[in-house]
């Protein structure tokens, strides 16, 4: 077989990836639904609609950051350095506020951080062909280093009112806001996943690079495009999350990129690349975090939802492979 | 192994090709960025030279020296290993656990071993034929670890006794039990690298898996020890850890595995796989504990400490790239 027809197989397989994905989106949903009856049978207090919708509020800065990972699962890679990089942005917004710089522009300065931050990642992995496994954990180490240095352990808190409006406001004192914004991006996340040319790109370089690259797609651009798409979303979601909390530490997001992972592999992406589905991840996302609502509704402690997260991160993921395999 | 071979070949050559074997000598740029350090740090800061600091220097390298031996082996097979941090915290709770019960020496060091070698099975156990890549493995591992750690010992505190410190305290004729221990294991590991099968294959699978596969070699098992290795050696590094603070934290060891990986590739070990030496992750170690060291004595806050590590990582990660290219060009 040529490599002209390997990459025309690879590029077929992606539809027919998608297809077969909607199968497993279905499981989700019911598995959803499952989890929240039992939830709510299980744990006293822990139902309401008024309740279950506002809780959305503390999960859609790991939304929007799974929307962006799923891309870069689909594609092969991996990014350790998202929650060190929300620590970045956050510091970047609240450090340049209180040195003088207005608001407005503290904030984009804040989302810039998280783009570039992105884009050395991926030019760093291309540049240098390296897994951006590693690269990511050095710059893991790097923008949380960064964020510490630059925040010196101390945290700035005092941001003027209006500064609520990306985490806080509720349109007519109802929907959150951010979750207004995580429902646009699901779907721009999802039409440029299953609609567009680059969509098919990312799902072909998932499946076989070099074919990818031989059948003229510049395979080196999708993955810095991925990367820097993921920096974006990691902005955004720093943004909300720091107006959400009020505040700008070095410490924030602590753990993100584990859960960002776990979410997506949840939803049916295959770790080493060329499937997964945005809405799977958001069936993924879902379950995860009432799942973490329901263990700190009935009381157990926080540092359980690490241990939570870890065994569901390597269960999924194992699953996922060896379940795949036998049904081949 | 090839590199040393190559080495001493090249000896007769002309200068531009000794040149060009040292280079190729996995840990000889990081040696020399070591010596140059330590020359540089002497000179510029003030209390570096001298023998209590440069002892101390060794005695927090060691730690990450003996879990780096096992971590480099992990990366020579082309596999990762982020979850020492946490397994090293578990190894301590359990040694100190122990230790606080029972006393002595032998009792702890054996169940804390035991705890290193089941979760380092554990690890390699799935990440070879249960197909879940390393790296979720180990990042899974590295939470579920931690968390485990702050639920049990959150609360706790643990104060070890001074008989069952003897790995952190002691010293045979003034060199410190510790650094006895990290040159037999360099000693154990070197002979292991080049006289078993094992130490050979660690190679040929890190450096050409479907080779490997080719050849008939045993690609899961060869890895699983590895990783097995890696967890033993946070059991044994427990005891020399908690030996020398004599307490534990339940935050303690965090970010640990990052000095650790770093400390593999800054000695030259590839990332990729299939080449490094068993010298790496000691002059790595070393090198990690030089700069930390000569940071503290600059009055360097320690919030820069990570910062630090990640442009090393980069850097040397980075480096590596371009000489492969170097090499492939020569070719």
């Amino acid at each position: 077989m040529s490599s002209r027809d390997a990459a025309a197989a690879a590029l077929r397989a992606a539809p027919s990836a998608l297809l077969s994905r909607f199968g497993r989106t279905g499981v989700l949903a019911a598995l959803f639904v499952v989890q929240i009856a039992l939830t709510s049978i299980l744990v006293p207090g822990f139902f309401s609609v008024w309740g279950l919708f506002d809780a959305t509020r503390a999960f859609v800065e790991v939304g929007l950051i799974s929307l962006a990972m799923t891309l870069v699962i689909i594609t092969g890679g991996i990014d350790l350095s998202v929650g060190a990089l929300l620590a970045l942005v956050s510091v970047a917004i609240g450090f340049s506020y209180q040195a003088g710089l207005p608001l407005g522009f503290a904030c984009a300065l804040g989302v810039l951080v998280g783009v570039a931050g992105g884009a050395l990642n991926g030019l760093v992995t291309t540049y240098f062909r390296l897994h951006p496994l590693v690269v990511t954990l050095g710059t893991f180490a790097l923008f949380r280093g960064i964020a510490f240095a630059v925040s010196d352990a101390d945290a700035v808190s005092s941001f003027p009112d209006w500064f609520t409006v990306f985490g806080q406001y509720k349109i007519y004192n109802f929907v959150p806001v951010q979750l207004v914004v995580l429902a646009v991006f699901v779907v721009l996340f999802w039409l440029l996943l299953s609609k567009t040319p680059f969509g098919r790109y990312v799902y072909a370089l998932g499946h076989n690079e070099t074919a990818c690259r031989f059948s003229g797609v510049a395979t080196e651009r999708v993955k810095i495009a991925v990367y820097s798409l993921m920096g974006l979303m990691v902005g955004i979601a720093g943004l909300v999350h720091t107006s959400r909390i009020f505040s700008a530490r070095g410490n924030a997001g602590f753990g993100l990129e584990l859960i960002a992972i776990a979410i997506v592999v949840l939803g049916g992406a295959r770790i080493l690349g060329g499937s997964g589905t945005i809405w799977g991840t958001v069936f993924g996302l879902l379950i995860l975090s009432y799942l973490q609502d329901g263990l700190s509704f009935a009381g157990i402690r926080g540092d359980f939802g690490l241990v939570v997260i870890g065994a569901v991160l390597i269960l999924g993921v194992f699953i996922n492979e060896n379940i795949r395999a036998a049904g081949k | 192994m090839p590199d040393a071979a190559a080495s001493e070949a090249g000896a007769a050559r002309a200068p531009s090709a000794v040149l060009h074997t040292l280079l190729a000598r996995p840990e000889f740029p990081a040696l020399v960025f070591l010596l140059l350090l330590a020359a540089v740090f002497s000179v510029t800061t003030r209390g570096f030279f001298a023998a209590g600091n440069l002892l101390g220097i060794v005695e927090q390298g060691v730690i990450i020296a003996i879990v780096g031996l096992a971590v480099n082996q992990v990366i020579l097979t082309a596999e990762i290993d982020v979850s020492v941090g946490s397994v090293l915290a578990v190894c301590a709770f359990v040694f100190g656990n122990v230790a606080m019960e029972y006393g002595g020496m032998v009792l702890p060091l054996a169940a804390s071993l035991a705890a290193g070698l089941l979760i380092g099975a554990v690890n390699g156990a799935l990440s070879t034929y249960g197909k879940v890549p390393s790296i979720i493995t180990t990042l899974g591992a590295l939470f579920v670890y931690r968390g485990l750690i702050l639920l049990l010992a959150g609360a706790q505190v643990l104060n070890v006794p001074k008989e069952s410190r003897v790995l952190g305290l002691s010293d045979l004729a003034g060199v410190p039990v510790s650094v006895l221990l990290l040159a037999v294991l360099i000693v154990a590991f070197y002979w292991v690298s080049r006289n078993t099968a094992w130490g050979w294959n660690i190679y040929a699978v890190g450096g050409n898996e479907s080779g490997a596969v080719t050849l008939g070699l045993p690609i899961h098992s060869t890895r699983l020890i590895a990783f097995t290795l890696s967890g033993a050696s946070c059991g044994l590094a427990a005891a020399v850890f908690l030996g020398q603070i004599g307490q534990l934290q339940a935050t303690a060891a965090t970010s640990f595995e990052l000095r650790v990986i770093t400390a593999v590739v800054l000695g030259g070990t590839s990332i990729r796989g299939g080449r490094g030496s068993v010298f790496s992750p000691v002059v790595g170690a070393l090198l990690v504990g030089v700069i930390l060291n000569a940071m503290t004595l600059n009055r360097v806050p320690g919030t820069m400490e990570l910062f630090v590590l990640g442009v090393l990582i980069l850097l040397s990660v980075s480096t590596e790239g371009l000489r492969q290219r170097y090499l492939e060009k020569k070719l």
